[in-house]
């Protein structure tokens, strides 16, 4: 406490009264509660050679289809791609943040030459997401994504082959590892199909095919989904390759989605 | 002993385009005792020469661990050398929890370059007044880094600082064409015999006054010293060359004083 | 010196009798003391060439120094001089190119110039700092009007466009070589045409080397980079197959040159600047 006799001094700003900030301040500051503009699933998979991404075009904006052509699925550096579900907007600024990274990693690498160039790999990126994500969590003001990341990781003393690598981080900064992954409502739908069919040394024709019947399966089950998907592969000599948008054929007409079911004789269920 | 009025400032340029507060800063690196680093393909090995202040004393630390997969050697100012330790440790550790994995030798080397950087172009700061050695084996193989308190820094093959360094460094510019191939003890003894020669006097190296650091493939920072140096110094003496006035360095000493001069201008590059 | 200041020369915040601030002078001289750093904006790309001095035998050439600096994709530096303060105005330029990405467009290369010498020139203002003893070469490229360009800002902060531009110790002498070159386009010669990439690389490679003496100067490692159609309008290392290519081609012409005159070395030490 000051013991200042100047007037101003402490005895002045005893009583002030209640500021209008202070009182925002005791209410508490809200922060994302929900996202808003949506995108939905992202399948991932290694097969033989690579890993591979998958997810559709779609971004919702609450049950309303929205944007129907709207990328998720982008290339970060030479060597790893991500895929993200959940607000698409922090995508955006996601990818804005590592493609920054990895422009700056270009500019300070050791030499002009590529051979050294301090390029970040996958398992970098994903491990630098989750810091990113854990403490906006902390800051109680998180990204709203699930982030799948593929590429390669490199091994610490870089000499033997490095090995695909693939990973995911969630909003509040989880961070898991495994073969296959599956984002959003395809974590519930995709998944138990993706687990069963995959085996290490697929081909890369087999995991396409595996990936499009789970997306034109979460397209039949899942409201925020639609049949315009991407593919992407990171592989080992070609590097990232991400597809344009294309369309799934769909099939309508099976027995189940025709013929009613329920007891009531309403949509209760096929 | 002042040389004009341009040298007390670190912000006051001389009229020959010179920063005479930073060139003196280089000087106090020569008053640290030797430094030597010096890699292989698979290691990357950093040797130093330990003073004490007195027979009741201890003697100093020269080599510092700062990673797993990365140490330093200092000649210079101590203190100045522990805070630049205590920071590299912290950026270490950060880009450890941030990215999973090591940090790049290269951009912790021109990170700590920067920092230097920065004290030669405010009024506020003395520049560092030490000079470091970086030894590290990390995604990129085995890497020597050398710091001047100017900011600048250079990827070598072998270096030496520190006083008396010049003869150090004649050995080692002699035969680092065959350090490529060496192994971890053959690189060892190289650095040894290159501490050798920056021995001032009758002076000999023993297991308490040296002191040497390395790291490779497969093998995390280690610092051999006292008893576990033993053996090779016991290998020194066996070719008996554990000692200031070797054959080797006698012949060193012939170019010592035009290389001395190569020094000056070092911070122009 | 062609004259010092006694007693006003002390800091950058003092102007002499005659109105000149020497310590940017002086910090300029810095800057004419260190390895040659050239730039040469050809028809179809930017080239720039650095002559990095050596110190000793056991450096790693190909990672020491790194006088060539991408900001962004699309801007590159070189600077010589005190390396160090290169590598902190670089280090700014990268920040504002990156900084700038955010708003949907890459920085113009005249405004990522004028936006390094505003920065370079703050540095003479005060007491406090010193002026920067690095010039910096800016070749880049602008997306939006598809034009090239090469700046070069001094310690002073003044910053122009060039055609060609020297910096560092040979400054002089390649300045003259530069301007036998066509690469100012008001002023191509009729039935010539002006300078393309592949032959300003060849040309600063054979000005850097014979600006250079074997005898009296630092062994040197020749540093070049350009942005030009054939690197995708990204500045990238020259190949290092074109350099020795350039570099061979340089000697030779050197010497076919030595036999017809001998020609005295310009004197570095007594060069009257502006």
């Amino acid at each position: 406490m000051s013991l200042s006799l100047q007037s101003g001094g402490a005895a002045s700003r005893a009583l002030a009264p209640p500021s209008t900030a202070r009182a925002i301040a005791d209410q508490g500051n809200q922060m994302t509660t929900r996202p808003i503009t949506t995108g939905t699933s992202v399948l991932g998979m290694k097969y033989r050679g690579g890993v591979m991404l998958a997810a559709d075009t779609l971004v919702s904006y609450g049950s309303l289809a929205k944007y129907k052509n709207a990328r998720r699925l982008l290339s970060i550096n030479s060597r790893t791609l991500i895929g993200a579900g959940g607000e698409y907007s922090d995508l955006q600024s996601i990818a804005d943040l590592l493609r920054g990274n990895a422009l700056n990693d270009r500019c300070t690498a050791d030499s002009l030459y590529e051979e050294d160039n301090n390029e970040e790999c996958a398992g970098e990126v994903w491990s630098y997401l989750r810091a990113v994500m854990y403490q906006r969590r902390n800051r109680m003001n998180p990204l709203w994504n699930d982030v799948v990341v593929a590429g390669f990781r490199q091994n610490p003393d870089g000499t033997t082959t490095d090995s695909p690598f693939l990973g995911v981080v969630d909003k509040i900064g989880t961070a898991y590892e495994d073969d296959v992954l599956a984002t959003g409502f395809g974590a519930y739908i995709a998944l138990p199909l993706m687990r069963e069919k995959y085996r290490p040394d697929m081909e890369e024709g087999e995991a396409r095919a595996l990936l499009e019947d789970c997306l034109r399966i979460l397209f039949y089950r899942d409201c925020r989904a639609l049949n315009r998907v991407q593919i992407a592969k990171v592989t080992m000599d070609g590097g990232v390759l991400v597809s344009e948008p294309y369309e799934l054929d769909t099939y309508w007409d099976f027995k189940g989605f025709v013929t009613n079911k329920g007891e009531m004789g309403t949509d209760g269920g096929w | 002993m002042f040389r004009n009025m341009y040298d007390t400032d670190v912000t006051v340029w001389s009229p020959e385009g010179r920063l005479l507060q930073v060139e003196y800063a280089m000087e106090s690196v020569k008053q640290g005792s030797a430094c030597v680093a010096l890699r292989s393909d698979t290691h990357s090995v950093i040797g130093a020469l330990k003073r004490s202040v007195s027979e009741l004393s201890s003697h100093q630390q020269k080599i510092l661990e700062i990673d797993d997969h990365l140490g330093i050697g200092i000649a210079g100012l101590t203190a100045d050398a522990r805070t630049l330790a205590k920071w590299m440790r912290n950026e270490c550790l950060n880009h450890k929890y941030v990215y999973g994995t090591a940090m790049p030798t290269g951009r912790l080397a021109t990170d700590l370059a920067d920092r230097h950087q920065r004290t030669t172009q405010t009024y506020v700061r003395r520049p560092y007044g030490v000079g470091l050695l970086l030894a590290s084996f990390d995604k990129n193989g085995p890497h020597v880094y050398q710091t001047c308190p100017s900011g600048n820094v250079y990827e070598c093959y072998a270096a030496a600082i520190g006083a008396r360094s010049q003869s150090g460094r004649t050995y080692l510019e002699k035969h680092h064409e065959t350090f490529p191939t060496c192994g971890r003890d053959d690189l060892i003894m190289h650095a040894l015999r290159a501490l050798v020669g920056c021995i001032s006097g009758d002076g000999e190296l023993t297991s308490e006054n040296g002191s040497i650091g390395v790291v490779g493939k497969d093998e995390r920072f280690v610092l051999i010293e006292g008893a576990e140096l033993q053996p090779y110094l016991d290998r020194l003496e066996l070719e008996g060359g554990n000692n200031a006035g070797g054959a080797e360095e006698e012949e060193g000493e012939g170019d010592a004083e035009e290389e001395e001069e190569k020094e000056d201008d070092v911070m122009e590059t | 010196m062609a004259s010092s200041g006694s007693g006003y020369d002390l800091s950058s915040s003092t102007f002499s009798p005659d109105g000149r601030i020497f310590q940017i002078e002086y910090a300029a001289k810095a800057v004419e003391n260190a390895g040659t750093a050239l730039g040469l904006r050809c028809a179809d790309g930017v080239v720039l060439a650095v002559e990095k001095p050596l110190v000793n035998r056991m450096l790693v050439a190909r990672t020491t120094g790194g006088y060539t600096r991408s900001t962004s994709t699309r801007a590159s530096r070189s600077r010589v001089s005190s390396a160090t303060a290169g590598r902190s105005l670089t280090g700014r330029g990268r920040r504002r190119a990156i900084t700038r990405r955010h708003h949907g467009t890459k920085i113009p290369p005249a405004t990522l110039s004028s936006r390094i010498s505003a920065y370079v020139h703050y540095f003479t203002l005060h007491g406090a700092l010193r002026p920067f003893g690095a010039s910096t070469l800016v070749a880049a490229y602008d997306t939006g009007t598809k034009r090239h360009s090469l700046h070069m800002i001094e310690p002073s902060g003044v910053c122009y466009e060039y055609y060609g531009a020297a910096a560092g110790r040979g400054r002089q002498p390649a300045r003259t070589e530069m301007e036998k070159l066509v690469v100012n386009p008001s002023r191509v010669p009729e039935g010539g045409e002006m300078i393309s990439v592949s032959e300003g690389v060849r040309q600063l490679a054979k000005i850097i080397h014979s600006l250079h003496d074997d005898a009296k100067d630092k062994p040197f490692e020749l540093e070049m980079s350009w942005l030009c159609e054939g690197s995708g309008w990204k500045h990238e290392g020259v190949p290092r197959e074109i350099i020795a290519g350039a570099v061979e081609w340089a000697k030779k012409e050197i010497e076919n040159e030595g036999e017809n005159d001998e020609e005295g070395d310009d004197d570095e030490d007594d060069e009257m600047e502006e």
